[in-house]
């Protein structure tokens, strides 16, 4: 018996990530602005989808995937508003390419502007996956603290928005907009910054306003914000 | 806790490069990881005890080597940085690109092949 050594050198999920491409590509020739959510549970996803939806009502049209552990809750919420199919992931922490796939074979013909993937709520694993978003969002409430960016530095390093949600409880709590948009720019300089109550339905013109410039940008050049290493 | 997810799809591609090689078994499999990986190396290790028996890689040694992040500077050229602080130490550069410790890299495979003497005649 002998011993052979294979050099290899490769990220374990390149090959994901090259499906992930792909898939993103196509959303790119259709026009779609495929929007990747990432939170804790309970910053206010659903609820800022939500608002996203009433605020463009009659006028853009969208489309939701939402990932859960378990129960269709969410989904209700939305379903009135948006064509919405629920993704579960019986215990996972977090969304993978291929559930995304059997969610948008169950979605059916895609007539919309913007496809929005809601992830797990979990701000470490989610990080790690391509949903073949052209844009990743982060959003945190101020119920969390400020000082969270620079505990989950992937996930703040690989979004390009930053949604500060729940400010309507901004004179009860300890937190600092500045302050968490400072932490958040140390470890990805070029995110962008919105502060919002999505429940109250408050600045959600500045957050749709970021996603139709991307979208529009997407049309225009292929291409939108950058995808950050 | 995505590492098992992590490990399946690790084991899957090792298997998938013993077969091509016409590797007998697999000796050792060395990865990295880096602090931005999203791996926990204690976790990775549970999750390859769990997994490896389903690959029949039981006897399959995992090394697991850390390494540090590093990005590329345009002025200063490789450089290491901080994790919750991504810049360059050395001129305050902001639009660094990372290099190295934000992913799980397979790195390499060791495989048991037979020999020439070993093959019939």
């Amino acid at each position: 018996m002998t011993q052979q050594i294979i050099s290899v050198g490769r990220d374990v999920l390149a090959k994901a990530r090259q499906s992930a491409q792909e898939l993103r590509d196509e959303f790119t020739r259709r026009g779609i602005l495929v929007v990747n959510i990432m939170s804790s549970p309970g910053a206010g996803k659903t609820t800022l989808l939500q608002a996203t939806a009433r605020h463009w009502q009659g006028r853009r049209k969208m489309a939701v995937l939402v990932g859960d552990l378990a129960t269709d809750r969410d989904a209700q919420r939305l379903a009135p508003l948006a064509p919405t199919i629920q993704l579960t992931t019986g215990g996972a922490c977090h969304l993978e390419l291929p559930l995304v796939e059997r969610g948008l074979e169950r979605l059916g013909e895609l007539d919309c502007d913007f496809l929005f993937i809601e992830n797990v709520g979990n701000l470490v694993c989610p990080a790690s996956h391509d949903l073949s978003e052209h844009v990743r969002v982060i959003v945190l409430s101020t119920t969390e603290g400020d000082d969270k960016p620079a505990k989950y530095p992937k996930a703040f390093r690989t979004s390009q928005i930053l949604v500060i949600n729940k400010t309507d409880l901004l004179p009860h709590v300890p937190f600092s907009v500045e302050a968490a948009i400072n932490d958040a720019r140390q470890i990805q300089p070029r995110i962008r910054a919105v502060a919002v109550s999505a429940h109250r339905q408050e600045h959600i013109a500045d957050w749709c306003n970021l996603l139709e410039e991307a979208h529009a940008e997407l049309r225009a050049t292929g291409q939108v914000l950058s995808q950050n290493r | 806790m995505h590492e098992q997810s992590l490990i399946r799809a690790l084991l899957r591609q090792v298997e998938q490069i013993r077969i091509e090689n016409g590797g007998l078994a697999v000796v050792d499999i060395q990865v990295e990881i880096g602090p931005l990986a999203g791996v926990e190396p204690l976790l990775l290790e549970s999750a390859y005890k769990v997994v490896s028996p389903e690959f029949r890689m039981r006897e399959t040694h995992l090394v697991v080597n850390e390494v540090p992040l590093t990005a590329e500077c345009p002025a200063c050229g490789t450089i290491a940085v901080e994790q919750t602080r991504i810049v360059c130490p050395q001129c305050g550069q902001t639009e660094v690109t990372i290099t190295a410790g934000d992913e799980m890299r397979l790195v390499s495979v060791t495989l048991q092949t037979a020999d020439e003497r070993d093959r019939p005649a």
